[in-house]
């Protein structure tokens, strides 16, 4: 059986106040009853006892006891009447109706002795209460008559009415209850199903319809719940198909990338932000020799060693930066790792920074390729070499025998055409020798970057002081100087602290940026500035010469390109030198830039750390020729 | 008087050297020369000369080991060996410094290095 909340509850209301007001009604009407009762009892022995003072008189006059007592004991039939006695003047029983004998208290009790009617309250010892009456034989007189009417009777009469008229209530009570559970079940039950049917709504059933017919409220809110249920079943429906088929399109998009990763011919390698390994590709597995599970939930350096922590402790100081380092595979492999940090906009996707991902190429047959493309560079820079120096040599012997020999011992008196030729063939010597010895700087040039490139350079890294380094480079730069006019303005700070570098390659690049500067600087002056900046030295070589226009500074860092016209400008370096200089400044990781107006100057600059550079010893990883391609670019 | 011997396979720069001395041997400097090391021993050897400009590559002995042989034996060891080695090749640096050589010059030379060298160890002022 169901019962409704709001019924359980009213229904203990109502029991309280019920028990309150039946007993309220119980004890008022058993006062009642009490007072009446009362009342008649004490009318009712006030007339026995008058009747029995009147007719009992001349008896007593006679003190006939016999005569009392047979009159006595027939007023003990009439209801209520539990004992009479009499007594005479003096106060001495003549006659009662106690059996067997007169109880204590009544002797006790006396008599008051007065000429009217007296009613007191007794208690009789194992007999109860009582209403005693007293009435006086001819004003006492003679003697007194006593009337005992039984209290006991009232109280039982009382107590009868009551529990009547309790069990009445409680009945009507009863079947009131019963009426109100009936009709409030008439109310509640669809209510009930109605909120039953909620729940089953609540928790997305929406199968069986609610069965209410009535056609008030409840059957109205029943009829906009199954149909509120209908649309929310049919969006539940859509929602639960768009959602499968999400997830579908997901699964097959997961699956897509999954075969695109395994089947990378690169490996990759994915940490987390502490450099736990989380993911890794079957490619990468096969250049290490290493199983998944020997890679996966462990440290990258515990793997790879500290190299490789190095690596991705950049990308996670520069998240926008993209590094490049050697790697030692297995089988005596050699591996390019591509690392960067795996970022995200906070704001968009609610992830900041998440690890970081590194591909690997194998590039063994590359660097096969490079070290052959190197030794042959090698090898026609040595064949090159011979056949110039007798060139040069040979020139510079005609030249100088021209000078002392020849020249000296022509006529040129007079015949212009003999003096201009001899200017000509000096200029064209003058020619020979200038390209000859271009063709040399080319050609160490290009020895120079391939083997930077290929990361065949011996690097001695040692603490170096910067100024001497510019002062090496000036004075050997100082005839350049001296023949254009040149100022040139020391500018260095004071104090500044050593370098780790390689003495040799950063005077290479300090004679490069001079030589440059003087070159393309017509008058005026080159600064050398120097100066610290937190923790790392900038270096700038500021002339006030023809500067470079916007496109040719994009790529006057690249190999073979040349500011200005190459078509009309006669060339006049090797198109090595600044691409020289980026790969040596890089190796120590430091940048190099340029600023420049055009007519206005250029400032060439470029930064060294002050802090030790990463060393190129990276345990079991990292080749000792590997740091040299490492290079940190912006990402595109 | 001073002896002064020209070592190269390529008989251009021995011509070359040739011509680029010929102010010293004008004032009485012997000037000789060899095809390769096995004949540049036999001539160091025969004729004890003052100093020697000594090409590294070059068949049969290359440059390096005839400067070690020059070096190691007593009465040649003072000779005064001016290696022609290729420029930026680290490796024949190494190479030169360990063989002992005195000087090294790289191709393509400087004429007027080569004559300023020689007035130096020749204690001569040719011009």
């Amino acid at each position: 059986m169901i019962v409704s909340k709001l019924f359980k509850k009213t229904l203990l209301i109502i029991i309280a106040i019920f028990i309150v007001i039946a007993m309220t009604i119980a004890i008022s009407t058993g006062w009642n009853i009490y007072r009446d009762l009362t009342q008649e009892y004490k009318s009712k022995g006030t007339a026995i006892a008058k009747s029995i003072a009147n007719s009992s008189v001349e008896t007593l006059l006679n003190r006939d006891a016999a005569t009392i007592q047979a009159m006595i004991d027939q007023f003990l039939e009439i209801v209520g009447v539990s004992y009479v006695f009499v007594l005479d003047s003096q106060g001495e029983i003549i006659s009662h109706t106690f059996v067997p004998n007169v109880p204590e208290e009544i002797y006790a009790l006396g008599t008051k002795k007065t000429r009217a009617i007296f009613i007191s309250d007794v208690n009789l010892f194992n007999k109860g209460d009582f209403i005693d009456i007293e009435a006086p034989v001819l004003e006492g007189t003679v003697g007194y008559v006593h009337v005992g009417m039984d209290k006991g009777i009232i109280m039982s009469q009382m107590g009868t009415a009551m529990v009547r008229q309790l069990s009445l209530l409680s009945a009507i009570f009863l079947f009131s209850i019963v009426l109100i559970y009936t009709l409030m079940n008439k109310i509640s039950q669809p209510l009930n199903t109605l909120t039953e049917y909620a729940r089953r709504l609540a928790s997305h059933d929406f199968s069986s319809p609610v069965n209410i017919q009535s056609t008030d409220e409840i059957g109205l809110l029943a009829n906009t719940m199954t149909s509120l249920a209908t649309d929310l079943n049919e969006v539940f429906e859509r929602y639960e198909q768009a959602i499968n088929d999400a997830i579908v399109e997901l699964q097959h998009t997961l699956v897509y990338l999954t075969a695109v990763i395994d089947n990378m011919a690169d490996g990759l390698l994915v940490t987390d932000t502490d450099g736990v390994i989380n993911h890794v590709n079957p490619a990468l597995t096969t250049m290490f020799a290493l199983k998944e599970t020997d890679m996966i939930g462990k440290n990258c350096k515990d793997i790879f060693g500290p190299g490789f922590a190095e690596l991705l402790g950049k990308t996670r100081m520069h998240t926008d930066q993209v590094f490049t380092s050697e790697v030692k595979l297995a089988q005596g492999r050699t591996g390019k790792a591509v690392a960067t940090g795996i970022h995200q906009d906070v704001l968009q996707s609610g992830y900041g920074d998440l690890g970081s991902v590194i591909l690997i190429r194998d590039i063994t047959s590359e660097k096969e390729v490079d070290r052959m493309k190197t030794d042959f560079i090698s090898t026609v820079s040595h064949e090159l070499r011979t056949p110039l120096t007798s060139v040069l040599g040979f020139t510079g012997i005609i030249k100088s025998k021209l000078e002392s020999m020849v020249f000296p011992h022509i006529d040129i008196d007079g015949n212009d055409k003999l003096e201009k030729e001899i200017r000509r063939i000096r200029h064209n010597l003058e020619t020979i020798l200038s390209e000859g010895e271009r063709l040399t700087a080319l050609i160490n040039d290009v020895l120079d970057i391939s083997k930077l490139e290929a990361g065949k350079v011996e690097w001695k890294m040692e603490k170096v002081m910067l100024a001497d380094i510019i002062d090496r480079a000036v004075s050997a730069t100082a005839s350049l100087f001296e023949q254009k006019k040149i100022l040139f303005i020391r500018d260095i700070q004071y104090n500044l602290p050593f370098v780790i570098a390689d003495r040799d390659k950063m005077i290479q690049v300090m004679i490069n940026l001079l030589s440059n500067a003087v070159k393309f600087t017509e008058k005026g002056s080159v600064t050398c500035r120097v100066r610290q900046e937190e923790d790392e030295v900038i270096v700038s070589l500021i002339d006030t010469g023809r500067g470079i226009s916007d496109g040719d500074r994009e790529i006057i860092f690249e190999k073979f390109k040349q500011a200005g016209d190459t078509l009309t400008d006669k060339p006049t370096g090797t198109g090595l030198g600044l691409p020289i200089c980026k790969q040596i400044i890089e190796f120590h990781g430091g940048r190099i830039w340029v600023k420049s107006k055009p007519e206005k100057g250029s400032i060439f600059s470029f930064s060294l750390l002050l802090k030790k550079p990463e060393e190129p010893d990276m345990t079991d990883v990292y080749s000792s020729a590997g740091a040299a391609g490492e290079v940190a670019r912006e990402k595109q | 008087m001073p002896k002064i011997l020209i070592v190269d396979d390529d008989s251009l720069i021995r011509e070359l050297l040739l011509q680029v001395l010929e102010p010293f041997e004008e004032n009485g400097v012997t000037l000789l020369s060899a095809q390769n090391g096995v004949i540049a021993v036999e001539v160091i050897n025969k004729e004890l000369p003052d100093m020697v400009f000594l090409d590294v590559m070059m068949p049969k002995m290359n440059g390096f080991e005839v400067c070690r042989i020059v070096k190691s034996t007593a009465a040649l060891k003072d000779i005064y060996i001016v290696m022609l080695t290729a420029k930026g090749q680290e490796v024949d640096k190494q190479n030169a410094t360990a063989a002992g050589v005195d000087y090294y010059i790289t191709k393509p030379f400087n004429i007027s290095e080569i004559i300023k060298k020689v007035n130096e160890v020749l204690n001569m002022n040719v011009s």
